[in-house]
């Protein structure tokens, strides 16, 4: 498309990015199919392409951003179905992110929202923090009919019940069993290891028992995604160089083969570190700690797993946006699955974002509820016995809108190479074996 | 691009019609607000751009049929819209437009495998009308490239085609039934699931109307059993004549191949960037797409490479897989977007006889340098529908103008070897100016009085198909 | 009066606009009872168009005068190894009438035959016209391509308009290969339901069927593939092995089988009036059961598997009367009904002005189509 900066705008590298971008969208529409919020809400301004032109008025103009603006770039997942889709290679990630920053610097919310917005991302990146306000909001549960909208369903959204914390979380080197082939940072983060401590400790005996060794970093925390995605950049760097120091100090000391992630939300943004930091000090770094990030499927695949005990069970793949648009990883998992003995069966629509979208089901409760019913209806359709995803917000998510249980893919594959059997099958209803 | 002067009377009762609207539909309905309606300014033709003045967006037939009658009685015009993928300014709009857009009504209702037909609301996507047959290994054949995204609605006013129109035919082809709102807001059903209606071919006269005598709502569309298998074949060759004889060729031995796709050496380029499908190195490169059992395609495959052979292929390859196959078409369609990786570009739709194939390749070719602008080429060369690519850089003064000019020496050079202005796209605003070119102003009296008919007053997207000089007397009401 | 070209037609319509003239259109006047009785004042004959003025076989295109006999065009393709895809019928017997078929009488009927449920009607392959309006004006819409989408598509208005949008002097065709050979699977013994059911599984097979008839008084349900032989020969086998669990069934190659079907040879000597019905194909056999309720002594030719009926009543019994309920349309080819009357009010209303644009005098066949 044809766009209208100045060559003074252009002179701010960020704007250039920006400008490169849209340059290269030609309007095709293409990304329009795919987008779960045009598909919910059938309107031009909710889709890519018209996020896409919103952005560009809003940057090229200097304008402060508007209430109808701000509205429809909100309703944006970040599920990044429009890159998979798009034929021009319209980098929308990178734009989307920086319309964030934008708004969230040049943008005055109502105060409530401003309010909530500050607290999430004080709690969601500490661990301590977020336990206490899982537990405070587990307390008040009973008052959540009274409570204004977004709140009650930020009160409901709590599970009745946290794991006690693992000590798998805390930094230590765990070695590998018999013959070390690769050693692996684990990032722990912050949410997942908060919720579901299963996950990493599946995570953790399953690269063991293949010849790694785990090591988890000292001073590495929260990725950054979601204050990332709030547009708050100066704490999402924070963290973030928090955790490119921890890795690569790491990376000096005995050296890594990878960096692995089993949240799939995170690993996009861990692999995009290279970008955010360009313009900084800490860019070469970055982009040695992006290229090691790997997703667990992807670092899987490369090790022969010895399937021991496969599991002739029905398994639902739950493709996480994150996973198959941010990383582009589609086969991996099922893959594995299917080596691992069980029956793998996709749902419609498998593009289709479940509404999750790190805190967008908190903060865009009509939409995500809309997209999760869908999800979870094209799930169940299946018949599965279990659902497995690589996304803990996916989990969560989903499993607030099912019976049947949803573990993470690493948990099954655990399973399957000798690991116990995931515990949440057995604490939730199941299905007759071949339904 | 020139558009008629705006009613100042229509702009200075905006608000009133905004809440005459507001009314009839829900609030997320009615788009009015500076920030909001310029995202509906354009369709996928970027060059020429108006934001209107109002978008709607009804989610049923009696929500358009009340809007219509809204905009009846205040004499404002409406461009109806689908999903705005347009490559012809279909649904540009003017300042004192009501955009009308249907994408919020693309539900199924109803399918009927044993009559072989499907009804769907218009704002359904074309490849979704495919999505909701395919697992009975049904389809709907006509499959424009940018199937995935473009609607019904769009499909119908455009008579739109797509690769595999060489056996199956164009949407009018396909097409069995339409519900349809008038201007004044009557609905009215034409055709249905019978074959052969009474009268006059109205279902035929409305297929690429281009939105001007009425909103489709509804349309029964025919669909297929999906053939046992299907294989395209690559073919690299080293010039654009050689490919277009063996073009010619393949169609005289009788063989009907399901697709013939052309692509030269610039679009191959960019497109295996994006595919990875393996396209053939070569000056030009032809998909074939041959259907049926796993022998059917084998005989058929194998007359088609005999004569291929003939012309001396650089490379000859018959896809392997239902992966490789994906891919090569999914580069294909991918095609227009994929060179928007390298450049701005303008695509063209004139039709040219098979035979004159290479010679307006080779004037094209003449053509760009004179121009100084470069042209990838990419068609569907068995029914000689071509998509010259005009690549232009949109930031820079001037070079729209030239791309304008060269398009505009293409098509007519289209129309000088017996061919036509566009094939598929339809007129929109891009060839307008060009139509008397291959029409003479009876011919166009001829089209503008069926208009007349349907659209007395002249509201519905009246700015389209005909040179504004033309149709001047009929929209000065 | 003796009309050579576009020319000639267009000034002997100017003067009859001028007079107030009303003429009645004939080309080679085998279907001159299609259509209600049309009052005129003088006949225009197209004969004199004659003549192939374009012929390409590797674009697949031909463009004729209007008045060029069908079986000149026929012969023509047939010696590039190549047909019309729309199979058109051949009324004389029928109709009882006499004379040569041109293609512009069959333009303006949109006269097809069985294949149209897989290549269309007359109106699916024309691909471009010129024709004289109402006021003697020359126009023309579409052209020699197939793909065509340059302003209003007026080329299927004028197919199927009976003369009454304006007096066609060129038609443009696309066409297509004639298959190397053509094999019918013949199932015996079904009646009107299980043909219909047993035509619906045929068509929504992955064979490429193109002809799907069912003559009910024979109980003799016809299927017809066409192509290269060895494909032919598989499809053939495939149905046969679909159908076989549903009665006595045979392969044939007998061309006149559909030649019968086609022309409804076996209504051409019976003293009956005859009805053509389009309806969904599975209301097929429900229509024949209504007529069968008025009156036993009814016969019924099926085809497009189901989708048209070839009725043969008893004289004047009102077929349309009978079936207000079923979605479709009647029209009678042989009897005192009317031939044709408009859809419904709405439709009729759209028709009259466009038919008022284009022969503001109502000088073309007027009140042919009701």
């Amino acid at each position: 498309m044809q766009t209208n900066f100045t060559d003074a705008q252009l002179t701010d590298p960020k704007i250039e990015r920006a400008n490169a971008i849209l340059r290269s969208c030609v309007h095709c529409g293409f990304c329009t199919a795919t987008c779960p919020t045009y598909q919910v809400l059938g309107d031009e301004l909710d889709s890519p392409r018209g996020r896409i032109y919103l952005i560009k008025d809003m940057l090229e103009n200097n304008r402060v951003p508007d209430e109808k603006t701000v509205k429809h770039i909100d309703r944006c997942l970040s599920c990044l179905a429009c890159m998979t889709t798009c034929p021009s290679g319209v980098n929308y990630m990178h734009l989307v992110d920086h319309a964030r920053e934008y708004i969230e610097e040049n943008y005055k919310r109502p105060l409530f929202d401003r309010i909530l917005r500050a607290v999430l991302a004080q709690i969601l990146p500490y661990e301590n923090r977020f336990r206490l306000a899982m537990r405070g909001a587990q307390l008040s549960k009973p008052l959540a009919p009274i409570m204004p909208a977004k709140i009650r369903n930020m009160v409901e959204f709590a599970p009745d019940k946290l794991p006690p914390p693992s000590l798998n979380d805390k930094p230590q080197v765990f070695p590998a069993e018999g013959k070390r082939i690769k050693r692996v940072a684990l990032m722990t983060g912050c949410a997942q290891k908060a919720l579901d401590t299963d996950i990493n400790d599946a995570t953790i005996r399953l690269l063991r028992r293949h010849g790694c060794e785990v090591v988890v970093a000292k001073g590495a925390g929260c990725c950054g995604a979601l204050t990332h995605h709030m547009g708050k950049a100066k704490q999402s760097h924070a963290t973030a160089a928090k955790n490119i120091r921890a890795w690569m100090s790491e990376v000096n000391d005995d050296g890594l083969d990878a960096i692995v992630i089993n949240t799939s939300g995170c690993g996009t943004t861990v692999k995009d570190y290279g970008h955010m930091f360009r313009t900084d000090d800490l860019a070469k770094d970055a982009a040695i700690i992006a290229a090691l990030a790997k997703d667990i499927s992807e670092v899987l695949i490369d090790l022969k797993l010895s399937v021991i005990a496969p599991k002739d069970m029905r398994v639902a793949y739950h493709s996480a946006c994150s996973l198959q648009h941010g990383q582009q990883i589609k086969t991996h998992p099922k893959t594995l699955l299917k080596n691992a003995g069980f029956t793998v069966l996709e749902p419609s629509d498998p593009h289709l974002c479940c509404g999750s979208a790190g805190t967008y089901n908190l903060m865009q409760p009509e939409i995500s509820k809309q997209l999760k019913d869908r999800k979870v209806t094209t799930l169940e359709a299946v018949k599965p016995q279990v659902i497995a995803a690589g996304n803990i917000g996916c989990m969560m998510q989903i499993g607030s809108g099912t019976d049947i249980p949803i573990v993470h893919t690493v948990e099954l594959l655990d399973w399957a190479t000798g690991g116990p059997k995931p515990r949440k099958i057995t604490s939730k209803v199941s299905l007759p074996s071949h339904g | 691009m020139e558009m008629p002067q705006p009613n100042t009377r229509v702009l200075n009762r905006k608000a009133h019609i905004v809440q005459r609207l507001q009314k009839i539909l829900p609030e997320s309905a009615v788009i009015f607000e500076e920030q909001e309606v310029r995202a509906y300014e354009c369709d996928a033709l970027t060059a020429y751009r108006c934001p209107p003045m109002i978008a709607v967006l009804p989610s049923s037939t009696a929500e358009v049929s009340a809007v219509l009658k809204i905009c009846n009685e205040e004499g404002v015009p409406v461009v109806p819209r689908g999903s705005g993928t347009s490559l012809a300014g279909g649904a540009l709009p003017t300042s004192d437009c009501v955009i009308l857009g249907v994408a919020r009504m693309n539900a199924v209702l109803e399918t009927n495998y044993d009559d072989r037909y499907i009804r769907v609301q218009s704002g359904r996507t074309n490849l979704s009308v495919t999505g909701a047959v395919e697992q009975n290994d049904f389809f709907y054949a006509p499959d424009p490239s940018s199937q995935l995204a473009c609607a019904i609605a769009g499909n119908v006013a455009m008579n739109s085609g797509g690769a595999h129109c060489l056996k199956y035919g164009v949407t009018t082809n396909n097409l069995l039934g339409v519900t349809m709102v008038m201007m004044d807001g009557e609905v009215v059903e034409i055709g249905g699931t019978y074959l052969d209606s009474a009268g006059l071919d109205l279902l035929g006269v409305i297929c690429g109307s281009e939105g001007q005598l009425g909103v489709v709502t509804e349309a029964t569309l025919r669909i297929l059993r999906k053939p046992e298998g299907a294989r395209p074949v690559l073919m690299g060759f080293d010039s654009n004549e050689v490919a277009g004889a063996c073009v010619s060729d393949i169609i005289k031995a009788g063989v009907l191949p399901v697709a013939i796709e052309f692509m030269d050496k610039p679009c191959v380029e960019a497109v295996e960037d994006f595919a990875k499908a393996g396209y053939p190195e070569a000056e030009a490169v032809l998909i074939v797409e041959v259907e049926g059992s796993e022998t059917e395609i084998n005989d058929q495959l194998a007359k088609i490479k005999k004569i291929a052979m003939k012309h001396k292929p650089v490379e000859l390859r018959e896809s392997k897989s239902e992966e490789e196959s994906a891919a090569i078409w999914a580069g294909r369609k991918a095609a227009f977007g994929a060179m928007g990786r390298i450049s701005d570009y303008m695509c063209l739709d004139g039709t040219i006889p098979v035979s004159e194939l290479p010679l307006v390749l080779r004037r094209i070719g003449e053509m760009s340098q004179k121009y100084g602008l470069k042209v990838a080429n990419v068609f569907h060369a068995g029914d000689g529908n071509m998509h010259p690519l005009i690549l232009f850089d949109a930031n820079k003064p001037g070079d729209l103008e030239l791309c304008e000019e060269f398009g505009a020496e293409v098509l007519k050079l289209c129309v000088e070897v017996g061919g036509c202005l566009t094939g598929e796209h339809g007129v929109g605003v891009e060839k307008r100016d060009l139509m008397l070119t291959q029409y003479n102003q009876k011919d166009l009296d001829a089209q503008m009085d069926v208009k007349d008919v349907f659209d007395p007053k002249w509201l519905l997207n009246a700015a389209k198909v005909f040179p504004l000089s033309s149709s001047d007397d009929r929209r000065a009401i | 009066m003796n009309l050579k070209s576009e020319t000639d037609v267009a000034s002997y319509v100017s003067d009859a606009n001028a007079d107030g003239r009303r003429l009645r259109i004939v080309g080679g006047g085998t279907r001159q009872s299609l259509g209600n009785p049309c009052k005129n004042e003088a006949v225009l004959s197209t004969t004199g168009l004659n003549g192939i003025s374009l012929y390409e076989p590797g674009a697949l295109t031909i463009v004729t005068a209007s008045g060029t006999p069908l079986a000149d065009i026929e012969t023509a393709l047939a010696a590039e190894g190549q047909r019309l895809p729309f199979e058109p019928m051949d009324h004389r017997g029928l109709l009882g009438s006499s004379g040569v078929p041109t293609i512009g009488g069959i333009v303006a009927c949109n006269i097809s035959g069985p294949a149209r449920i897989q290549a269309g009607a007359c109106r699916d392959s024309l691909i471009g016209v010129r024709f004289v309006d109402g006021t003697g004006t020359v126009i023309k819409n579409g052209g020699r391509v197939m793909k065509n989408v340059t302003g209003y598509d007026l080329v299927k208005l004028m197919a199927g308009s009976m003369g009454t949008l304006g007096v066609l002097t060129e038609v443009a065709f696309k066409v297509l290969p004639a298959p190397e050979t053509s094999t019918t699977v013949i199932v015996k013994g079904l009646t009107d339901e299980q043909a219909i059911t047993a035509l619906s599984s045929a068509l929504t097979a992955p064979y490429g069927v193109n002809g799907a008839a069912h003559i009910s008084k024979d109980a003799t349900t016809l299927i017809r593939v066409e192509g290269f032989e060895k494909s032919v020969a598989y499809r053939a086998a495939q149905l046969q092995t679909l159908l076989g669990p549903l009665g006595d069934t045979t392969i044939v190659n007998d061309d006149s089988l559909w030649q019968a079907v086609r022309d409804v040879e076996p209504f051409h000597a019976t003293n009956t009036d005859v009805w053509r019905i389009s309806v969904a194909p599975s209301h097929g056999p429900q229509v024949a059961a209504v007529l069968r309720q008025i009156n036993d002594d009814i016969q019924v030719v099926y085809d497009w598997g189901g989708g048209l009926l070839w009725v043969s009543t008893p004289n004047d019994m009102d077929v349309r009367a009978a079936l207000p309920r079923i979605s479709g349309y009647a029209e009678c080819l042989r009897g005192t009904a009317e031939k044709r009357v408009p859809q419904n009010a709405a439709i009729a209303k759209i028709e009259q002005g466009l038919r008022a644009k284009f022969d503001p005098k109502g000088i073309l066949n007027a009140g042919i189509m009701g």
